[in-house]
Order: C-alpha cells, then sequence, then structure tokens
C-alpha cells in the first residue's frame, strides 16, 4: 500500500512540475514588467551612471528576458534566490527563516477548523428536520461569507480591544528571548526549557489561530453535513437502525467514518487556501512570519525576495494538495485496488 | 425569464437588495451626504470620539481620524469605492470568464484543453499571493484595483461556468439549432447563454462580495486605491495603529465590509436557492 501511495505522490509531483516552472516564468515576467531598475536599487543614491550600468552587467539584467529567466531559475535550482535589495541579505534564508512561524500558525489554524468545522457540521445535521434548521443554515450562510481578514479584526477589536483578554502583536511577551533551535517557536521554547516563553507564544497565536481557523471551518461544516446526508440514504444506516443501535452511535461509528472522506478531500484543499490566509492574519496580527515579510517586500519593490516568497508559496500549496491527494488514497480502500 | 421574478419574492434576496440599495445610495450621493470633504484635515481635533461619546463634537457625528478628517465622510466616500471596485472588477471577470468558459465548453477538444491548463496554472498561485505580486507590477489606483481583482478572478467564473455549458450544450434544442442554420456564435448566444445565465448572476453577485473583501485588504496593506481615494482598508489600517485611543475608527469600517460583504453573499446565497443552479465552488 506504501509503495502504492508513494507511487501516487511521486505521479503527482512530477505534474507539478510543468506548472511549477510557468507559474515561476509568469512570476518572473510580471515582476520584469515593473518601472523600477534593481540595478539602481541596490546601489547608494550618489552611484554614478557607470556603476550603474556596470551593476546591470554584473546582475545579468543587460541581457534578454528569456536568458535573465534561465539564469534565475538555475540558481533558484541550486536555492540561490539572490539578495534582498532592502534587507540586504540572502532572500533564500529570509524566507528559511520565517517559514517556520507560517507553517505554526497554519497548522494550529487548521486544526481549530477541523475541529469547529466537524463539530459544527455535526450538529448543523441533528439539527435537521427541526424549528432550528433554518436558523442554523442562515448562520452557517453568514458565517462563510466572512473572509479571514474580517475575522482576524473582529477577533482582534473584541478580545484584544474590548474586552483585553489576550494579546494582539507579535509572537511572545515583549521583552521575553525568542530560542532559535528548530525556527517552530512553540518547540524551540519547551527545547531550551522555558516554558514562560511557550507560554506566552501560546497566548500570541490564540487569536490569529482562530481567526484563521474561523474563516475555514464553515466550508468543512457544510460539506460534512451534505455527505452526511448522502450517507443516511445508504442501506447499512437503516440496517444499523433496524438492529436498534442508538442514534449517536449510528451517527459518530457509522455514518461520521464514511461522511469523512469527502470531507477530508475538501479540507485538504482548503489548507492550501488556508496557508496563503496566513499572509492577511500575519499582517494583521503583526505575527513575525512569511506573509509580513512579503507585504514589506511588496512595500521596497523588493524584486528578489517578491519572487522567492512568492515561489516558496506556490510550492507550499502545490505539496498540501500532493500529499492530500496521497492521503486519500490511503483512508479510501475502494483506490487502493490496482 | 420565470426565474428571476421568483427570485425577488425570496426574503433573502428582498433584504440583500435593500441593503445593497441602502450603500449604492450612500456611494452615488456621497457628494451630499457627507458633511465634510473625506481628504479634509483638521489637526486641532485629531482622533475625536463620536459625537455622543465625552468629548466628542457634533460636527463630526462619528468622530475623526489620525489626521483630522471626518470619519462619517470617509465611510460614505468609500462605499463609493467599494461599489465602484465590487461593479466593475465582477463585470470585467465575469466577462473575461464566461467568454472563454463558452468557448471552451461548446467546442471542447483542444480549446477547451489549453483553457483548462491556463486556468490550472492561475490557480496554482493562491489569490492573494496573486493580487499582491500584480499590484506590485500595476501600481496604485482605483483602475489598477479593479483590473489586479479582474486579473485573478476570471478563473473563477471559467471553471464553475464550463461545467455548466458542456451540461447544457449536450441538449437537443442546441443540436436543433445548428441543423436549422444558426452559426455557432448564434447558437451560443441565443441557446446556450439563456440557460447559463442563472449561475452567471449568481457568481456575479457572490463575486461582488469577494471584490469588495480584495480591494479593502490591498487597501489595508497600502496598494490600494491610492492615499487620495478613502476606502475602508486604509481606515481600518490607520485605526489599527490608534486602536486604543480611538476604538470606534476602527469598528466602524470593519462593519461597513461586514454589511456590504453580508449582503451581496445573502444575494447571491438567496439567487442561488431559487433559481436553482447547480454551484459547485462557491466564495473561496
Amino acid at each position: 500500500m506504501l509503495a502504492t501511495v508513494l507511487k501516487l505522490i511521486a505521479g503527482r509531483l512530477l505534474t507539478a512540475i510543468p506548472i511549477l516552472l510557468i507559474v515561476s516564468a509568469l512570476l518572473f515576467c510580471v515582476l520584469r514588467l515593473l518601472p523600477v531598475d534593481p540595478a539602481a536599487m541596490s546601489l547608494p543614491p550618489n552611484a554614478t551612471i557607470d556603476e550603474v550600468e556596470a551593476q546591470r552587467r554584473d546582475m545579468g539584467l543587460d541581457k534578454p528576458l528569456p536568458q535573465q529567466y534561465l539564469i534565475w531559475l538555475g540558481d533558484a535550482l541550486h536555492g540561490n534566490f539572490g539578495r534582498s535589495i532592502a534587507l540586504r541579505r540572502d532572500a533564500g534564508s529570509l524566507v528559511a527563516e520565517t517559514l517556520p512561524a507560517t507553517i505554526q500558525l497554519a497548522l494550529c489554524a487548521m486544526v481549530i477548523a477541523a475541529i469547529l468545522g466537524v463539530g459544527g457540521g455535526l450538529v448543523l445535521f441533528r439539527l435537521r428536520g427541526t424549528f432550528f434548521e433554518p436558523a442554523a443554515d442562515l448562520v452557517s450562510v453568514l458565517l462563510l461569507s466572512i473572509p479571514e481578514f474580517l475575522w482576524g479584526l473582529i477577533l482582534l477589536f473584541v478580545f484584544g480591544v474590548a474586552l483585553q483578554l489576550l494579546p494582539f502583536t507579535g509572537e511572545v511577551a515583549p521583552g521575553l528571548p525568542i530560542p532559535h533551535v528548530t525556527g517552530f517557536l512553540l518547540l524551540d521554547s519547551l527545547l531550551v526549557g522555558r516554558v514562560d516563553v511557550f507560554l506566552s507564544a501560546c497566548l500570541h497565536l490564540i487569536l490569529p489561530a482562530v481567526a484563521l481557523g474561523l474563516a475555514f471551518s464553515p466550508t468543512i461544516m457544510r460539506v460534512l453535513r451534505s455527505s452526511l446526508f448522502d450517507v443516511y440514504h445508504e442501506d447499512y444506516v437503516a440496517q444499523a437502525r433496524l438492529r436498534g443501535v442508538s442514534e449517536g452511535r449510528i451517527l459518530l461509528r457509522h455514518a461520521l467514518k464514511n461522511a469523512s472522506l469527502p470531507t477530508l478531500t475538501l479540507a485538504g484543499v482548503q489548507f492550501g487556501i488556508l496557508f496563503s490566509g496566513t499572509l492577511l492574519i500575519e499582517v494583521i496580527y503583526s505575527y513575525p512570519g512569511m506573509g509580513n515579510l512579503m507585504v514589506d517586500a511588496v512595500r521596497n519593490a523588493d524584486l528578489p525576495l517578491i519572487q522567492a516568497i512568492g515561489l516558496t508559496y506556490c510550492i507550499v500549496v502545490l505539496i498540501i494538495n500532493t500529499v492530500v491527494d496521497g492521503l486519500y488514497v490511503v483512508l479510501n480502500p475502494k483506490l487502493r485496488v490496482r | 425569464m420565470p426565474a428571476l421574478p421568483r427570485a425577488l419574492c425570496s426574503p433573502r434576496v428582498v433584504i440583500a437588495l435593500g441593503m445593497i440599495f441602502c450603500i449604492a445610495c450612500c456611494a452615488i450621493f456621497a457628494g451630499f451626504l457627507a458633511p465634510h470633504d473625506p481628504g479634509d484635515q483638521n489637526l486641532l481635533a485629531i482622533l475625536n470620539p463620536p459625537a455622543w461619546d465625552s468629548g466628542g463634537d457634533p460636527s463630526y457625528p462619528l468622530g475623526t481620524d489620525s489626521l483630522g478628517r471626518d470619519v462619517l465622510s470617509r465611510l460614505i466616500y468609500g462605499a463609493r469605492t467599494a461599489m465602484l471596485v465590487a461593479l466593475f472588477a465582477s463585470l470585467g471577470a465575469m466577462i473575461i470568464g464566461s467568454i472563454l468558459a463558452h468557448i471552451s465548453g461548446y467546442f471542447g477538444g483542444a480549446v477547451d484543453w489549453i483553457i483548462g491548463r491556463a486556468v490550472d496554472v492561475w490557480m496554482s498561485f493562491p489569490p492573494v499571493i496573486l493580487s499582491l505580486i500584480l499590484m506590485v507590477g500595476l501600481g496604485v489606483g482605483l483602475g489598477k484595483v479593479i483590473l489586479a481583482i479582474v486579473l485573478v478572478d476570471w478563473t473563477r467564473f471559467c471553471r464553475v461556468l464550463r461545467s455548466e455549458v458542456l451540461v447544457v450544450t449536450r441538449n437537443d434544442y442546441v443540436a436543433a439549432a445548428r441543423l436549422l442554420g444558426f452559426t455557432h456564435w448564434q447558437t451560443i448566444v441565443r441557446e446556450v447563454l439563456p440557460a447559463t445565465l442563472p449561475l452567471l448572476i449568481t457568481l456575479v453577485s457572490l463575486e461582488m462580495a469577494i471584490a469588495v473583501v480584495v480591494e479593502a485588504i490591498l487597501s489595508f496593506i497600502g496598494l490600494g486605491v491610492g492615499p487620495n481615494q478613502p476606502a475602508w482598508g486604509q481606515m481600518i489600517a490607520d485605526a489599527r495603529q490608534y486602536v486604543y485611543q480611538s476604538p470606534w475608527n476602527l469598528l466602524l469600517p470593519i462593519l461597513a465590509i461586514f454589511l456590504t460583504v453580508t449582503a451581496f453573499n445573502l444575494l447571491g446565497d438567496g439567487l442561488r436557492r431559487t433559481l436553482d443552479v447547480r454551484l459547485a465552488e462557491t466564495g473561496r
């Protein structure tokens, strides 16, 4: 079984390569259309025209666009994304430093989205045919219409500003040290034995993760509910009922198991979208991840950094979608037969 | 189309249209409704609370921002920006997306394959990232924001409508139209388009909600309509810095975006239910 899954994942990754090539070419072309000169920007303002020209030749900007792209691609394959113009550091290592924080946020948000989505879906399903159904339905539509950007701001306002319950800026309280071992702050703080840092990091993660999770739970909720409806038309549900199995047990042991497959596929696709949703949440909560780095790079028109981060987002989303496909095969025995 | 009058009787659609009508009135008559010019700064009255709060000034009913600009006037003019973006961005995305979807679904074959792959590549960019990168390339401004949203979101229409066109094209009346000597163009416009129109209308109203949010996001980041045009996203970014001094300044634009987005989504949901169309993908 493992071989099938690995083969499937490898196949999907192969089809992802042409997409990635086109995406990177598009990224490269769009940013080259900018009316800014990366050579002039990377030099001090008092540089002479000759110096700028020399820098242009040095950076390969005098060559035709396709050739520039191939040079950039070759460097990128070696992990060299060029130097950030504004921060004067290697763009690749800047991405590597901020990526763990973003992954940590995305994972926490996904867990919260799954819990809220499955719980909400079960509640929504149990309310079917009751007096509350239209109201619950309307609420779920309204929830579905609130994007992560608004959830982030609403939670910040309610719990951060109005009630002053939770912190809403940064990843730990100011003054606390930030240990660097793996880059994942929650893990690192425990590794170096700083429980106070760990607790502070947890508190700072609550609002961003819940905001992001809330934005994605309604979709899971609605898909779970509609798959539960489908499953309840199956004979084994009627049969279980005839055997005298309780309704709660039918729902949790029989129906939920089978309804979870379509939900999981969707949750996987959602995780890809959720990952890019971290960008806005990071900006709203000044959380030091890749999203904030991206927005700074965009404000400074820092081309190498924008390219590196843009490509990283695309790669991560493609990987997530591939892994979800593999997971689907692991969990669905019907797809395993070959 | 007998389905549309029926849709107008649905309570969701009526409430949503009422809300949108109010917001649209604010947008159209902003010049009459706003008590101040949205760009007028009064540095003697910065971060004033709303008039009902202690220390509030009745001439600034909802208070002032960090540059002493009237919050109410900026909210009203922000509605104009939001509605302009919602209208033109969703129409633009609809036109490009639906033309490609009809070509792709009607003709099939190589054209369908090429358009399908283009959509795949486009969608492998996370929308937020793509719109940010486009805004870097295009620069700030109202037209640029609309263009960026059109360039990002045409795929939404293309993908959903294509499958609908595929189904409609298989109908006998489409074949009959061809047999009667209709050209491909006539068949698409007179036979296929009327059948896909309900889905198209639903998608436009959902897209308007998305456009409002994207505009707010871009303005919040500082890559939106530009500093001289009032926008809700900018008001939020400004209020985020002075959140303890004047929480109202943060709450009001959030509320404005929330109501607008809810109205468009409620409209889309109501239309979807009454027009009974297959909707594979909704919203983001």
